[in-house]
């Protein structure tokens, strides 16, 4: 099983732009956790297709289309493409099967803790665990935790859940460098504001290859 | 670990694992052998949440930024030109 990483940078970097500029265009008076979010969905959604089509960028995807707030930020980044993306991303049942199955979970949890405590109440003494139900039980509930942190966790397991999670994480860190980089890019302009004007053309050029070059 | 695995052999496991290690910050600085899967698991979600919070902070500080922008500013034409071309 190999896990390939291709990121495409300039992807990211189009796309990311484009979505800075949906969500700066997007109803003028709008609040900064607003725009935020809009900025947020676009990292997101820039990083997905960057990283192409795995498993976790399915199910961000879907997860980002399936909110009501994110909807008119994302028709304006995609425009005629939305339709057909939600078409595919929309993966409704999948999800309601997850939420049930979490539920049903929750509950009998709840219930057999409570037993637990009543039963070891009635014994009058603590319940004794060896070291390696402990250790496994770490385990699970911290499989658990990453499950819920990488996007479309809930339905891997093992091997497949530790591979996402590895692509997750290296897709992660590229779109925080990424970001970084924008938000430098950004500061160093705003310091030269006098000497962009009249050398306009060549400034657009550095800073546009300054930022796709830097992390190659 | 149960065998449950199947398919994946032991030793692409332990690449995936190795990996995993060498992405994450703390073990870089250990240079520990072999962490546990627990320790390993721990980490990664550590890890995850920490990258989501400067993700938050970035966005912030973009939105901020955005705010103030004039739209006639030279990052403005910045901006649109990057995306024209």
């Amino acid at each position: 099983m190999h896990v390939t990483k291709e990121f495409k940078k300039k992807t990211f970097l189009k796309q990311f732009l484009l979505g800075l500029h949906v969500s700066n265009s997007i109803s003028n008076p709008i609040s900064i956790q607003q725009r935020k979010n809009s900025i947020k969905l676009s990292a997101d959604l820039a990083m997905a297709f960057a990283r192409g089509r795995t498993h976790w960028t399915h199910a961000l995807i879907t997860k980002l289309g399936q909110k009501e707030e994110n909807k008119s930020t994302l028709k304006g980044i995609l425009g005629r493409r939305y339709e057909i993306l939600m078409a595919r991303y929309s993966c409704p049942l999948l999800y309601q099967k997850v939420q049930r199955r979490k539920k049903s979970v929750r509950s009998y949890r709840f219930s057999y803790n409570a037993q637990k405590r009543r039963s070891s109440a009635l014994k009058g003494s603590c319940v004794r665990v060896s070291p390696s139900v402990v250790a496994r039980n770490l385990e699970n509930r911290r499989t658990k935790v990453l499950k819920r942190l990488v996007p479309g966790g809930e339905l891997l397991n093992g091997s497949a859940l530790l591979s996402e999670a590895l692509d997750y994480v290296i897709s992660l860190k590229a779109q925080v460098d990424m970001m970084k980089s924008l938000w430098r890019a950004t500061q160093v302009s705003s310091s030269s504001n006098v000497e962009l004007v009249p050398s306009a053309p060549l400034q657009k050029k550095d800073a546009s290859c300054t930022i796709a070059n830097s992390e190659e | 670990m149960s065998s449950r695995r199947g398919r994946i052999t032991d030793e692409e496991m332990n690449e995936l694992i190795s990996k995993l290690q060498l992405l994450l910050p703390e073990s870089r600085r250990r240079n520990v052998g072999r962490a546990s899967a627990g320790k390993l698991l721990k980490e990664t979600c550590s890890y995850i949440k920490s990258l989501h919070r400067e993700v938050d902070d970035l966005s912030d500080r973009l939105s901020q930024l955005m705010a103030t922008m004039d739209d006639n500013s030279p990052q403005a034409d910045i901006i649109r030109s990057l995306l024209r071309s």
